[in-house]
């Protein structure tokens, strides 16, 4: 079952009946999304989606067609609510923009990622497109690029997400740096509405959006739903450190800004504040982190994060429970060797870098531990271990993680152009 | 200028009849209090932490949207709902502004400058009065810079006793109260008014909002509850007065930093001038304005509240000022509530001063341990200082109004009749 969008401007489509998992509708306005639609599993018609859109999503509806009154106050009298035209001012963006999809050995969920950016609308002039081949054992992910002459291969032989995501913020000609995974589908105005929030935003050093699950089919993949999943709302949101705030303990569980599969940085930033730090994320001990870092990085240097809802990707979750349980545990490792390495980069960060972890060890690992003691069926208990586990090493992993990155370093040397990464 | 702590707010008004733009000027700015009006009318507020960033036109769009998204759609609802005839006050009803003010020039040309420029073809009478008149005082040189402002000399120390002469010396039919640091916008006379041309309205109070937020003493006294009461227009009566079983609320309905009253009420046997005993100057410290309007309401007057009439008002800026006003406010409560029992024998109080306000201290205390609101401890100490000098305050008061005499009265002679010839009918 792939995630169906319904436009509420435009018809609406049937939803064949299911037999197994969950089938989720996005309903749209205007190319806006508004929320999620549950259908019976015996699927249902135009009419039906109408009304089940409708009823739950009034409130949504009515601030998005009361903000394009706000954007024209004069013409939108006579326009019917649900018009096919939006009445909002369009900012349109003309800054270059550089995609960069980093990918090992996946040549098979790669083709997807790219069919999707192909049909990109943003201006083909402003848009270039580098696909960052992470230490390959074969060539069929460069076989596969060539078949799509606007993309751009580089291959990066030092293995780690982090220096894929350097190299191809090295490689990028665009102001802004977008990335997303290879296992993820873009949304045809996904560049716009990244472009478009940085035009509106200038004090945004970085934008990220909604992921939303390309299938909910398998329970491994219902569970992590459950779990939180990797959306974030609705909601259009400028994040930044306000007074009186301390950015360790307010902005430092960097998880519900976004994630790595759909975030956009202004290049200038990675100039003035550097890279990725490569012994963060996938293929390292730390196993993750790397987005929260910069995420993280972006708000202590002064600047605003946007979450941007209409920057919609979809991304495949795990199917297997084996691969969901490692995933969780990782999350652990990823989010607490990130607060370890913050930690050591700011030291004046650090009591409150400690209050905040002592904080999510209560609050997310041990009270979901209690609740699912009490009632196993609200979540399996052995992810929530798993987690635990992982957020009980990640506290000592990140000097392995330096050692692994060093000996990364030792061994391929320095990439061209190279620029301290913190 | 970043420093941790800051509590400053920068105000911005926006109106929804124009295409929003972004705001730029605040970057100096922790947060942003953006008031959002539309058509004259005054929607609502909502606070955006900028932080120290500019504002742009989405972000504004979505915060007014969300905060506003009732008030939006019942006005879109308005509007496409034919207009209803209403009635206007007429063109020829005349008004008196009075303004008493106490050694406070640069307050005052800020006030009178404003007031000018409302003049328009309405008759207006500007009466300021000068409640600490002698050589020295700096009030007649600023009245004499405003060619029509009359000026008046009231020796007895007291806001009442300074507003009552105004009050006494006017020729409108329609009487209002100002202060000298509030500053009204273009328009707000009409908008104040309008209110009286149903002829059961006796008073219309309007919104005071905060000019600026500069001041620690400024951001504390919009934290303890400011000056303003909402943005929703209410109309309370005779019935509201009756039915309610705690003492009546007169505290929410506005102040006489800002309110309009039909001049037969000064005449009324049974309303009569602001009470001298209580209000700003004496040991009370305040409420004289509440207690007119209980007066009014008990005598089956409407009193409106009318928020597009907003005004702009200039919080004390020093720790000291603060202290004093929320010191005076506490008293003045207990005082009001004291004269309401022995005055009028209204039993409601006893319920108010036994239980609810003690309760209402006691939570916002609870509040401040629990650190669920940042207001300080002290100042909570202070209300309750206030609230247990009450009684005392109330009786120095009382002897000291004895002594010095009643001051100005009305004279039946022009009065105007309660029902008036205020209004005429139109089609808006």
């Amino acid at each position: 079952m792939k995630l169906i969008c319904a436009d509420l401007d435009g018809p609406l489509p049937v939803i064949p009946p299911r037999a197994v998992g969950a089938q989720w509708v996005l309903v749209r306005l205007h190319g806006h999304p508004i929320g999620i639609v549950h259908p019976p599993s015996a699927g249902c018609g135009p009419a039906e989606l109408r009304r089940l859109a409708i009823e739950q999503h009034a409130l949504a509806i009515a601030r998005h067609v009361a903000g394009d009154r706000l954007d024209s106050p004069c013409e939108s009298e006579s326009s019917t609510l649900l018009a096919q035209k939006c009445p909002r001012r369009r900012v349109e963006s003309r800054a270059s923009l550089t995609v960069v999809v980093c990918t090992r050995n996946r040549a098979a969920t790669l083709r997807g990622c790219l069919d999707a950016i192909e049909a990109l609308d943003y201006p083909a002039d402003l848009l270039e497109v580098v696909i960052v081949d992470n230490a390959p054992t074969d060539a069929a992910t460069q076989v596969l690029v060539a078949r799509y002459p606007r993309m751009r291969y580089v291959c990066e032989p030092r293995p780690g997400l982090d220096w894929a995501r350097n190299c191809g913020a090295l490689a990028a000609r665009g102001e802004i740096v977008a990335y997303t995974d290879d296992d993820v589908l873009v949304d045809r105005g996904w560049a716009s509405a990244i472009a478009r929030a940085f035009e509106e935003e200038p004090h945004a050093m970085c934008v990220t959006g909604l992921v939303l699950p390309e299938e909910l089919d398998t329970p491994a993949q219902l569970l992590f739903e459950q779990y939180g999943g990797f959306g974030r709302g609705f909601d259009r949101h400028v994040f930044c450190v306000g007074a009186g705030e301390s950015a360790a303990l307010h902005y430092g569980g960097t998880g519900r800004f976004g994630t790595g599969a759909n975030m956009a940085f202004r290049r200038t930033f990675f100039e003035a504040h550097g890279l990725f730090d490569p012994a963060l994320d996938v293929g390292t001990p730390a196993n993750g982190g790397g987005d929260l870092e910069m995420f993280f990085r972006v708000f202590k240097s002064g600047y605003a994060l946007v979450y941007e809802p209409a920057a919609t990707v979809r991304h495949c979750h795990r199917r297997t429970y084996a691969e969901l349980k490692t995933q969780i545990a990782n999350n652990g490792v990823g989010f607490f060797t990130y607060l370890m390495r913050t930690a050591q980069a700011y030291p004046e960060e650090r009591r409150d870098i400690f209050r905040l972890a002592a904080w999510w060890l209560w609050w997310w690992n041990l009270r979901r531990l209690l609740h699912a003691a009490i009632n196993p069926r609200e979540f399996p208990i052995d992810l929530i271990l798993a987690e635990l586990r992982g957020s009980l090493s990640g506290l000592r992993r990140y000097a392995a993680a330096r050692r692994h990155a060093a000996g990364v370093l030792a061994r391929f040397g320095a990439p061209t152009a190279w620029r301290a990464a913190g | 200028m970043r420093r941790p702590g800051d509590y400053r707010i920068a105000i911005r008004m926006i109106d929804l009849g124009r295409p929003l733009e972004p705001i730029v000027d605040v970057t100096e700015y922790p947060r942003t209090r953006v008031f959002v009006r539309e058509a004259g009318t005054l929607l609502g507020s909502v606070d955006i932490g900028n932080a120290y960033g500019p504002i742009s036109a989405t972000r504004l769009r979505d915060m007014v949207t969300n905060a506003l998204t009732g008030v939006l759609i019942k006005r879109s609802a308005e509007g496409v709902a034919a207009p209803a005839a209403s009635s206007v006050v007429a063109p020829d009803v005349a008004v008196s502004i009075v303004i008493p003010t106490c050694n406070r020039p640069d307050d005052l040309r800020r006030c009178l400058a404003a007031v000018e420029g409302q003049r328009g073809t309405r008759p207006l009478e500007v009466i300021v009065v000068d409640n600490r008149p002698g050589p020295s005082s700096p009030t007649a040189a600023v009245a004499r810079e405003f060619e029509r402002v009359v000026l008046l000399e009231e020796a007895k120390p007291g806001l009442s006793y300074a507003r009552n002469a105004g009050f006494a010396a006017a020729a409108g039919e329609i009487l209002v109260a100002i202060d000298d640091d509030v500053t009204v916008p273009p328009g707000w006379l009409e908008r104040l008014v309008a209110p009286f041309a149903s002829p059961e309205v006796m008073a219309v109070t309007g919104d005071v909002l905060p000019i600026e937020i500069e001041w620690w003493s400024q951001y504390q006294f919009e934290a303890y509850g400011g000056l303003g009461k909402g943005f929703t227009p209410f109309e309370v009566d005779g019935d509201w007065f009756h039915a309610k079983r705690s003492a009546v609320p007169t505290w929410t309905l506005g102040a006489t930093a800002n309110a309009a009253f039909r001049a037969g009420i000064f005449t009324h046997p049974e309303i009569g001038m602001l009470d001298e005993a209580l209000g700003a100057g004496t040991p009370t410290g305040c409420s004289e304005d509440t207690y007119l309007f209980y007066r009014i309401l008990k005598q089956n007057g409407t009193i409106v509240y009318e928020p597009a009439a907003w005004v702009w008002h200039r919080h004390r800026t020093d720790a000291a000022a603060l202290r004093d006003q929320i010191y005076s406010y506490s008293k003045g409560h207990v005082a009001y509530h004291l004269t309401t029992l022995l005055r009028d024998g209204d039993t409601r109080a006893l319920i108010r001063l036994g239980y609810s306000l003690p309760r209402a201290l006691a939570w916002r205390a609870w509040m401040r341990l629990r650190r669920r609101s940042d207001y300080p401890l002290s100042l909570i100490l202070l209300e309750i200082a206030g609230t247990l000098a009450g009684p005392w305050a109330l009786w120095q008061s009382r002897r000291r109004a004895r002594r010095l005499g009643p001051g100005a009265r009305r004279s039946l002679s022009h009065a105007v009749s309660l029902e008036g010839r205020v209004t005429e009918t139109s089609a808006a």
